[in-house]
């Protein structure tokens, strides 16, 4: 396994369909060596070369984290997105070397829990599974509940049935009945956790159903996943350091238009959450458009911070302070 | 070793209702009634039920169990002893869900062994408040023995343990809701510290 620039080259050991729209790769050292350890919930991004720019994608781990044999990562075709997915579904093939980095966690468990409330959709299922693995030495109960748009999405879900019987709910659409957050938040012991990944209607159900029932933040966790980032009208902006204009294009972020232009800048989720690439806006003339779950609403009003991974602007304008 | 300028000790919050909470659990002991008081006041008319527990035990004889008499809507739990209300509370909160608030009022060992029960049942600082009432004595954990000993308020003292002259320091354990105390001459012995008074 060689190291450049803190990533790691992996070796595709397997590639499987698990439903029409979602394969599941399974990676591993070319030389054989255990991979750096990681907790459940965490996530690795893959560096997909595109035409002209290197897409980074971030794709949760769904193996054990108690086996770095190998990193698991399902990847759901997204024929609308800007290409990543379907490159990996379409040229991506077993024995292929791909580029990613060791995995960051933003979606850990809670160790102090006295119950895990687990609520998936789709392929938000993810991140669960390496939880769910991380759990099996814990003795801390846990329910899971996931929602899928039909029997033939379901596979990941009869599978995490198999190995965790009557602690998994699944929710076929069209075969059980749909859902109901409010009914799963409601009347649980005090030190109970829940953790949302899905589509965000689901996660905005999930926390305003756990408001609604007097949970506070320090209780809901959730991870969105980004319809592999948010594109949007093409624009301009400036670093302000060194006056380079970058331009952004509409299947690009800002953070991916700085990489490609040749410079860096912190990132760790590059999905709005972490907060590691928060930056000062300089100068606006226009609208900054923000998409992050990091900025509060006093600072999205303020005019003043910008989350690059995610956010856009629609401005003649626009300095940061990079 | 480090004996002073710690900065350990909890800093205790003022009690003020929580927003969101669909019960609320307020407890508090001796002089902690006066918060408790203040706190019903701006919890009037609030649709939420509220569970009242009041302990009498006090270090300076201050009783507001009359004036919490004063709230019948409420229920109200009184108990002689401290120790008898951590009981109830954890017995509360193992019955309790999601929603719940907690609010602690009381001297710092009460209110210190009343946050290990929450802390048991993962209750974050977002439910919980405390506020402190009364004298900072130390409740003071000997590290040779493992007993405690309440209302320490001189920084060298005899351990009613273990016999052994102790140095109170600055460090309190959350998790044992007590200051640390250790042999005073344990580097060279005869030597002692300075006595001096804690800043109770």
């Amino acid at each position: 396994m060689s190291q450049n620039n803190g990533t790691l080259n992996l070796r595709v050991a397997r590639i499987e369909s698990v439903t029409p729209e979602i394969k599941r790769f399974t990676l591993v050292s070319p030389t054989g060596a255990h991979l750096p350890a990681f907790s459940g919930g965490s996530h690795i991004v893959v560096l997909i070369a595109n035409q002209n720019n290197t897409l980074r994608n971030p794709y949760s781990l769904l193996s054990s984290p108690y086996d770095t044999s190998s990193y698991q990562i399902a990847v759901r075709r997204v024929e609308s997105g800007r290409g990543g997915s379907v490159s990996l579904h379409d040229n991506v093939n077993e024995g292929d070397l791909i580029e990613v980095t060791p995995p960051v966690n933003l979606f850990p468990l809670i160790k102090q829990a006295r119950l895990h409330l687990f609520i998936a959709g789709g392929v938000g299922i993810t991140p669960v599974i390496s939880q769910l693995e991380e759990l099996r030495l814990s003795k801390v109960p846990f329910e899971l509940h996931y929602a899928v748009r039909g029997e033939e999405h379901a596979q990941l879900g009869k599978e995490l049935q198999a190995t965790y019987g009557e602690q998994v709910h699944l929710y076929r659409k069209g075969i059980e009945s749909r859902m109901e957050i409010g009914r799963i938040l409601a009347d649980r012991p005090l030190g109970s956790h829940v953790y949302a990944c899905g589509p965000d209607s689901m996660i905005d159900a999930a926390l305003s159903c756990a408001r609604d029932l007097g949970w506070t933040d320090s209780h809901v966790h959730f991870e969105r996943f980004l319809e592999q980032s948010s594109g949007g009208e093409a624009f301009s902006f400036t670093l302000g350091r060194s006056g380079a204009t970058i331009d952004v294009s509409p299947d690009q972020t800002m953070l991916e238009a700085v990489e490609a232009a040749g410079y860096s800048m912190p990132y760790l989720c590059r999905g709005g959450a972490c907060g590691h690439c928060e930056t000062e806006v300089l100068e606006l003339d226009g609208e900054l458009l923000h998409t992050d779950d990091w900025l509060c609403d006093e600072d999205k009003s303020s005019r003043k911070k910008i989350m690059p991974c995610v956010s856009r602007a629609k401005c003649n304008r626009l300095v940061i302070d990079l | 070793m480090l004996i002073t300028g710690i900065k350990s000790r909890p800093v205790y919050d003022q009690l003020q209702p929580l927003p969101g909470g669909t019960r609320h659990i307020i407890a508090g002991q001796g002089s902690g009634g006066r918060a408790m008081l203040r706190l019903l006041s701006d919890m009037a008319g609030l649709d939420r039920p509220i569970t009242l527990l009041y302990s009498q035990e006090s270090f300076s004889g201050q009783d507001f169990l009359a004036q919490l008499q004063q709230y019948p809507e409420h229920a109200l739990h009184v108990h002689a002893s401290n120790q008898a209300l951590i009981d109830e509370l954890k017995t509360l909160l193992g019955d309790a869900h999601m929603g719940t608030r907690l609010y602690l009022a009381g001297s710092e060992s009460f209110l210190g062994s009343a946050m290990q029960v929450a802390t048991h049942f993962d209750l974050n600082h977002d439910e919980v408040l405390r506020e402190h009432s009364g004298t900072l004595v130390r409740r003071v954990w000997c590290v040779h023995c493992d007993s405690y000993t309440e209302n320490v308020t001189q920084r060298v003292y005899d351990c009613p343990g273990c016999g052994l002259t102790l140095v109170v320091r600055d460090h309190y354990s959350r998790r044992l809701a007590a200051f640390q105390a250790v042999k005073a001459d344990a580097e060279v012995p005869g030597e002692l510290p300075e006595a001096e008074e804690l800043d109770t």
